[in-house]
């Protein structure tokens, strides 16, 4: 308690508490930004880290990382396009809700959503890091494996209508996650001798494209150049009822703890966590069929899992050295640079930066939060801005976040190429989610796959063997033909 | 002669893709590394599960499906239109760089999407010379993060900000 306590006083220092809070609102901005993110933000001051003093360090580029993943519902809200992964379903809901003129209350739920998961997590990792970190250990290829195949499945009964369009999205997404060098043995495929592809298919243009040009192109086409009203009520306060957060606490607490758990693994993220959580949200739900229709409760499962994602990330990289997501790598690497070994001695050997970095992720959320309901009713003046103005911006700057997320005109042109595989699968009525889910998951998934057969020597029995991973696989397989059989079931006892 | 229907032609897409994918997926040399089943296996699953579900779509889906059109054909025409727009902004970003082209193409993108409606041009202008710049120079200046300048001036050495 003492070592939290003297973290918490250094932390307070003027210096350290300033920049901390600048740090958090220019992250908050930056993941509002599409295309950009609170990673970009710490790639951009980590080589100012090197001459700064550790503890002002971490107090900047953890606020950038807070700051990063709670602002980026904001754009998910208000035009429908994700600030970055960790926001995908926030826009199934969320955009819904705004077109109803409900904006304000789809960003409270936002706001509060984000806070909650953040403070939450971060609480857990303080105290339980350490027990937390060693079932992370017990964990296998075999069950990650079976993990990323029932995240994928759950996700695919989110495709409204047929599971047969989900998954045949969810195999196109896992196709084009193979493009580039495998994860295993680094064998090139179909990157068609272009060295752009050898990393494979970049995420941010990939949704730059698909969530972006998609949505610009094809409201242009039906001529559906329409901003949504916004509703004066709500803007200032919390702008929810106590009987707000009791009709949806289930999906609270069931998201925040899908958004630890999916943090704690390690290279999984906030990214995968929301959309897990949204499909839980619908398949718990008494009413599926209102989910995409603007929902409180999409909003609430999102937000809530994917800021859990921050406690749960730093859960291994402190424990363990192993970097929970994308943006862990960034802060990984800055420690590397300060002389630092994360790993399990950390927390033994520098207790003080240890709860530095619990205390700073905190007080950034609690002061994001107070922030974000001052500041909230200002958000929807970006609605009162005319159609042409607004989406032609957003055009450019998605072309400029591409480029600046890939330093390269390739990643500009596949934004091209996949707002046409947008509009190809808005067309054919084939779902996005199950799509990008598969994408992001497929690498994962096909190397642990890998891996679990080559450590079993080649024995796949050993997927179905250890208990974890047949539970998940069991529950991959309901998830599939739990609706059909449920049908079938129906229409006899009909009969 | 009755027309096919999204779902048949969607399922037809689909068939012909995964033939592709499996086409391109045996021309992938294997390494053989022990007891595990190589870089081919997820390409392939991937291509028979994309060739299944177009089958079971066409088959489960496809009847139901109502011969509604996507888009007229004024629609159509807006789509290849901004399309097109969208591909002349990436072209010009790489050869005359993103400031120009961002100042030029949000213009383009305004006078567009507002779909002939009466606007104020000279504050439209404005607004696209403004945030093309802001956009610019606060990465390339403030951030150092670099934007294209432009491979026609660099081939013809003429210096860009």
């Amino acid at each position: 308690m003492a070592d939290y306590i003297t973290a918490f006083l250094t932390l307070m220092e003027p210096m350290n508490f300033i920049m901390m809070y600048i740090c958090s609102l220019v992250g908050c901005v930056l993941g509002a930004i599409p295309g950009l993110s609170g990673g970009l933000g710490i790639t951009l001051i980590l080589p100012l880290t090197f001459a700064l003093e550790t503890n002002l360090s971490f107090a900047m580029l953890l606020g950038m990382y807070v700051g990063g993943v709670s602002g980026s519902f904001i754009a998910a809200v208000l035009v429908g396009i994700p600030g970055s992964a960790a926001s995908i379903g926030t826009c199934y809901d969320g955009y819904p809700m705004t077109k109803k003129g409900k904006a304000a209350k789809a960003l409270s739920i936002g706001i509060t959503g984000s806070f909650i998961g953040t403070f939450v997590s971060i609480l857990v990792c303080t105290f339980a890091s350490g027990y937390i970190a060693d079932i992370a250990l017990m964990l296998g290829p075999w069950e990650y494996f079976s993990l990323c195949l029932m995240a994928i499945t759950m996700v695919v009964g989110l495709s409204n209508g047929s599971v047969f369009r989900g998954l045949l999205a969810a195999f196109l997404g896992l196709w084009l996650s193979c493009v580039g060098g495998d994860l295993v043995t680094n064998q090139l495929r179909f990157t068609f001798g272009n060295t752009n592809l050898y990393g494979g298919i970049n995420v941010v243009c990939m949704l730059m494209g698909t969530f972006a040009l998609q949505q610009v192109a094809t409201s242009y086409a039906k001529g559906q150049q329409t901003m949504p009203e916004v509703d004066g009520k709500g803007l200032s306060g919390l702008g929810l009822t106590l009987k707000d957060f009791t009709d949806n606490i289930r999906t609270i607490l069931e998201s925040l703890v899908i958004g630890l758990v999916i943090g704690f693994l390690p290279g999984m993220g906030s990214g995968i966590s929301n959309l897990i959580a949204y499909g839980r949200a619908k398949n718990s739900s008494k009413h599926p069929e209102l989910f995409g229709t603007g929902i409180d409760q999409g909003v609430w499962a999102t937000e809530v899992a994917n800021n859990a994602g921050v406690g749960g990330a730093l859960i291994p990289m402190i424990s363990l050295g192993i970097p929970g997501d994308g943006t862990c790598v960034l802060l990984l690497s800055a420690m590397t640079i300060k002389g630092l070994q994360p790993g399990p001695m950390f927390i033994e050997q520098n207790p003080v930066l240890a709860n530095l970095i619990f205390v700073t992720v905190l007080v950034s959320a609690i002061l994001i939060f107070i922030t974000e309901l001052l500041t909230k009713r200002w958000f929807p003046l970006l609605l009162k801005a005319p159609y042409h103005y607004l989406y032609s911006a957003i055009m450019m700057i998605c072309f400029m976040g591409a480029f600046s997320g890939t330093t390269s005109m390739f990643g500009v042109y596949m934004v091209l190429v996949f707002g046409a595989m947008g509009i190809l699968m808005d067309m054919f009525r084939l779902p996005m989610t199950p799509l990008m889910l598969a994408f992001i998951l497929g690498g994962k998934i096909e190397s642990y796959f890998r891996m679990g057969c080559s450590y079993a020597r080649g024995d796949l029995t050993s997927f179905v063997t250890r208990p974890i991973s047949l539970i998940f696989i069991l529950i991959a397989l309901w998830s599939v033909l739990g609706p059909v059989v449920m049908k079938l079931i129906k229409s006899k006892k009909k009969a | 002669m009755k027309k096919i229907n999204r779902t048949y032609l969607a399922g037809i897409v689909a068939l012909i893709f995964a033939a592709w994918v499996a086409w391109q997926t045996t021309l992938i040399p294997e390494r053989l590394v022990s007891n595990e089943p190589g870089p081919k296996m997820f390409p392939f699953i991937s291509a028979a599960g994309i060739a299944v579900m177009a089958i079971l779509m066409m088959i489960f889906d496809g009847p139901k499906e109502e011969n509604a059109p996507y888009l007229d054909k004024a629609g159509w025409k807006r789509m290849g239109l901004i399309i097109l727009e969208s591909l002349v902004f990436c072209l010009c970003m790489q050869y005359i760089g993103f400031w120009i082209t961002a100042m030029a193409g949000t213009l383009m993108f305004i006078l567009t999407l507002s779909s002939h409606k009466k606007i104020n041009k000279p504050f439209a202008v404005i607004f696209s010379i403004a945030l093309a710049s802001i956009c610019y120079f606060g990465f390339t200046k403030g951030f150092a993060i670099p934007l294209p300048k432009g491979e026609l001036w660099e081939m013809l050495n003429i210096p860009m900000p």
